[in-house]
């Protein structure tokens, strides 16, 4: 039986370094190719941007650590995607994001958790887990994986630090 | 049982977090309670009357005004004791006055 709180959340080809200049730009860079993947349904990118526009997914990390670079976590209702996953982004240029839980306030982002989640209801809350390895993670580590450029880099270190913290809450 | 109806965008993480942590810590402060997590979009003026308690992420226009009381609850998704808990305060505090749970 699987077991949701440790299966794995990333997927080596699923990782993106972008140039894009906007939200708009890398939301449909990704979307393509997540869709030529058979990931998300045709209608994700649709969903997505309507989403991100009415309910603004940034998440500010200054009320954390100055250090650490602000994060969006960028998502869709379930039924545009065909997956449970994360898609780490990295953002070449920082692009302008609202926040979640003040919509009034918007500020640079430089890294995107974009969440495919089919499952809802799963034993384990992929947000948790994302903010868990943000809360958990030393300032130290943190600074050094958003400066990593090699896609190989941040899926090996996402992928042992979710695994790591999920064993330890199990 | 004390009724709380979280609430997100999409219905998928922000409010299931929401609804995890506050079933979580009210239980552990020895209260009674069930939360539902749905989309905004999809909450009535009906749909509020079944629930003693409304926790968003962030302050939410719903179209229609409502007596229930409202946490905004999004700090809670920092996953961090010091943001949490006047949050939890809040809720706990909307309980007790309600006399449920």
């Amino acid at each position: 039986m699987s077991n949701l709180a440790t299966d794995p959340l990333f997927n080596e080809s699923e990782v993106f370094i972008s140039d894009a200049s906007n939200q708009e730009e890398v939301f449909r860079e990704v979307a393509e190719s997540l869709y030529k993947r058979d990931l998300v349904t045709e209608d994700f990118i649709n969903n997505l941007l309507e989403r991100e526009a009415n309910y603004p997914t940034g998440i500010d990390m200054s009320v954390v650590s100055p250090k650490i670079p602000n994060i969006a976590i960028p998502h869709t209702e379930s039924e545009f995607v065909k997956a449970r996953m994360i898609v780490p982004i990295k953002l070449n240029k920082p692009i302008s994001f609202h926040n979640m839980i003040d919509p009034s306030k918007e500020f640079d982002v430089k890294f995107l958790f974009m969440i495919l989640n089919n499952d809802p209801e799963g034993q384990s809350n992929i947000l948790a887990q994302i903010m868990d390895f943000m809360a958990r993670t030393s300032e130290n580590e943190l600074v050094s994986f958003f400066k990593a450029s090699d896609p190989k880099d941040i899926y090996s270190f996402l992928n042992r630090k979710f695994m790591q913290y999920a064993k330890d809450n199990n | 049982m004390f009724k709380i109806l979280a609430a997100c965008g999409a219905g998928v993480n922000s409010s299931h977090q929401i609804k995890d942590a506050l079933e979580t810590e009210m239980g552990n402060r020895g209260y009674n309670v069930q939360a539902d997590a749905v989309m905004v979009k999809d909450i009535t003026e009906d749909m509020m009357k079944n629930y003693d308690l409304f926790t968003p992420i962030a302050a939410t226009d719903l179209g229609f005004t409502s007596d229930v009381p409202v946490v905004d609850a999004g700090p809670i998704l920092y996953r961090m004791p010091a943001m949490a808990a006047p949050v939890y305060d809040a809720v706990e505090k909307v309980i007790k006055e309600s006399g449920k749970g």
